[in-house]
């Protein structure tokens, strides 16, 4: 591995790129990360002076999605994120080494780099029967996360399985999977939700913690602003149709060809925050109400336990599964209503009696 | 009729201006709400997404009218807190669970409505209706800081979110809000309904002017009532 000294700029020169492909690379990174033109020689300073931060990357409960999304970041490249930006001193998907091996290795580098890497986490580590749903080189992950993470300067949740608790964690949970914040309590921690991210998301933020060697501006939900700063619904390019009351009332209809909103076909752009309506997916390509199907939430917390994907209609947890709340409201003051006419004329009655 | 009823003047200008402004707020917010949570009819058909605006009733416009009478309905109900400190009368909004009077007239007021006695001592307020009256109140806070919530995320870290964004974690994320934000407005009209029909039984029965007494603040009593020491 290589050595965790070396800057960005002696990194990309290893690689053979000219200071003018430097230069545009840094003007590219700027823009991606929301930051304004004239930061552009600061981020090229940074570049120039700051040593390639070591990084490890764990694996807990997950499906690998957010790697996958991750080795297709076009803007930057992720191979270009992989061997100059960051130094990636452990991942035991990519990397080539196996077996004790490796793990000496990671445990090497937590000690030569104490207070200095950043812990990147991808799924999250079961709690129930002492942690032992997820096995990581013969140790519960709980306890590989936990030692890892004390001696990281900042933690990245990866994903809404690091970030929210995702599939593993939806009712009823059988192996009391928890997000890493119910974990790590001491440490920053970056949360990038989405089942997977966005690929430029991912690779932005991890160029922002680095280069900067401080965590990007995060919302209340510790997630960075630049990306999960708006609501989908409110970055949406069909979004004028929601505004002028044009729908999508089934998928093969008029509205559906003419690419109308799908608000009533269950699309929860409106209530989840990330970078698809202005980021999109492959390189800008495509995203998925562009491609004509609702936003299932993947990026918001407990999607999984939000009911039907296709419906904005809400069933009512302790009355049955086919209830929402007009249908129960309609019925509930009808009968009110009813009960009150009722009500009425008995009172009146006896109240006549009285006077006799 | 007897000359010894007696008048009894009780709610505040104030209060009835409050009390007819939440009237209409809450039936607009109800209606509008209800076709946001479910846009049952097409809003614009034949101009441009655009400037469908100019031409029909839209979603656009339909959620415009929800947030101004939201923020009509907080205006009420910030008037209706503010003169709570400075008059007697206009506390008649906060059940005394603490006295033994509250559960007595509360009893003596259920047994008449489940018919098991033919009526109830005359009371100003009776503790039932001040417990449903504080019960409203609730659950209109809980509908302002639920809406304004969802409204303020629309600018993260904006007043609105920065007052009332505490609320999406707690319920467990926005799609949560917006179900217990939808569940509450059915609440609160199921309290409407009830609400219309007790004050004009108690109007027939009790011949108190209940139903007169929100538009010109005077009640009527032949003798005196029983939670008099309120006011």
């Amino acid at each position: 591995m290589i050595d965790g000294k070396e800057t960005f700029w002696e990194a990309l020169k290893r690689h053979g790129v000219s200071r003018r492909e430097f230069l545009k690379f840094s003007a590219v990174i700027t823009g991606l990360m929301g930051l304004p033109p004239a930061m552009i020689p600061k981020i090229v300073e940074a570049m120039e002076t700051k040593p390639r931060v070591p990084v490890i990357w764990v694996h807990g409960l997950e499906c690998t999605c957010c790697s996958e999304s991750f080795i297709r970041s076009a803007t930057p490249l992720a191979s270009d994120v992989l061997l100059t930006m960051i130094s990636l001193e452990y991942d035991d998907t990519l990397s080539a080494a196996a077996g004790e091996a490796l793990e000496k290795h990671k445990d090497d580098i937590m000690k030569k780099y104490h207070g200095e890497y950043i812990l990147a986490v991808e799924g999250n580590p079961p709690l129930g029967d002492d942690g032992m749903y997820c096995v990581v080189g013969g140790k519960p992950f709980l306890e590989g996360l936990k030692k890892a993470a004390e001696g990281a300067k900042a933690v990245i949740a990866w994903g809404s399985c690091a970030s929210w608790g995702c599939v593993q964690a939806a009712k009823p949970n059988p192996t009391t999977a928890v997000p890493i914040h119910k974990v790590i309590t001491d440490k920053p921690i970056i949360k990038i939700p989405g089942c997977p991210p966005i690929p430029e998301v991912m690779t932005g933020t991890i160029m922002y913690t680095v280069l900067f060697g401080k965590l990007p501006p995060l919302d209340s939900q510790g997630r960075p602003k630049m990306f999960y700063g708006n609501r989908i619904h409110d970055t949406c390019y069909r979004r004028p149709f929601f505004n002028e009351g044009m729908y999508v009332e089934q998928f093969d209809d008029e509205g559906a060809k003419k690419g109308w909103c799908l608000y009533k076909m269950g699309c929860r752009g409106p209530t989840t925050y990330n970078s698809c309506g202005n980021l999109r997916w492959y390189n800008g390509l495509s995203y998925p109400i562009q491609s004509g199907h609702g936003c299932i939430g993947c990026s918001a917390d407990g999607f999984w336990d939000n009911g039907n994907f296709y419906s904005r209609e809400q069933n009512i947890p302790f009355i049955g599964t086919e209830s929402n709340a007009d249908k129960v409201g309609a019925v509930a003051v009808g009968a009110a209503a009813a009960g009150a006419i009722a009500h009425g004329v008995i009172s009146k009655i006896r109240s006549g009696k009285k006077e006799d | 009729m007897n000359n010894e009823i007696k008048k009894y003047y009780l709610f505040s200008p104030s209060l009835r201006i409050a009390h007819w402004i939440w009237a209409l707020a809450i039936s607009v917010l109800f209606i509008t709400g209800i076709y946001i949570g479910n846009p049952f009819f097409i809003g614009n058909v034949g101009y441009s997404a655009t400037f469908g605006d100019l031409h029909a009733l839209t979603m656009n416009y339909i959620r415009l009218l929800h947030f101004s009478f939201g923020y009509i309905l907080l205006a009420a109900l910030i008037l209706r807190f503010s003169i709570i400190p400075f008059r007697k009368a206009d506390r008649l909004i906060i059940p005394k669970f603490w006295t033994k009077a509250y559960w007595e007239n509360a009893f003596d007021t259920l047994k008449n409505y489940l018919f098991i006695t033919k009526s109830h001592r005359p009371y100003i307020r009776n503790p039932l209706a001040r417990t449903a009256y504080f019960g409203l109140f609730l659950l209109l806070i809980f509908e302002v800081i639920t809406g304004f919530a969802m409204y303020g995320r629309s600018n993260p870290g904006g007043f609105w979110d920065k007052l009332f964004g505490w609320i999406i974690p707690a319920l467990g994320g926005e799609y949560q809000v917006h179900r217990w934000h939808h569940i509450v407005a059915w609440l609160i009209i199921l309290f409407v309904v009830i609400h219309v029909y007790m004050v004009i039984r108690e109007d027939i029965l009790e011949k108190d002017g209940e139903v007169s007494s929100m538009v010109n603040g005077n009640k009527f009593f032949e003798h005196t009532p029983a939670d008099i020491t309120d006011v």
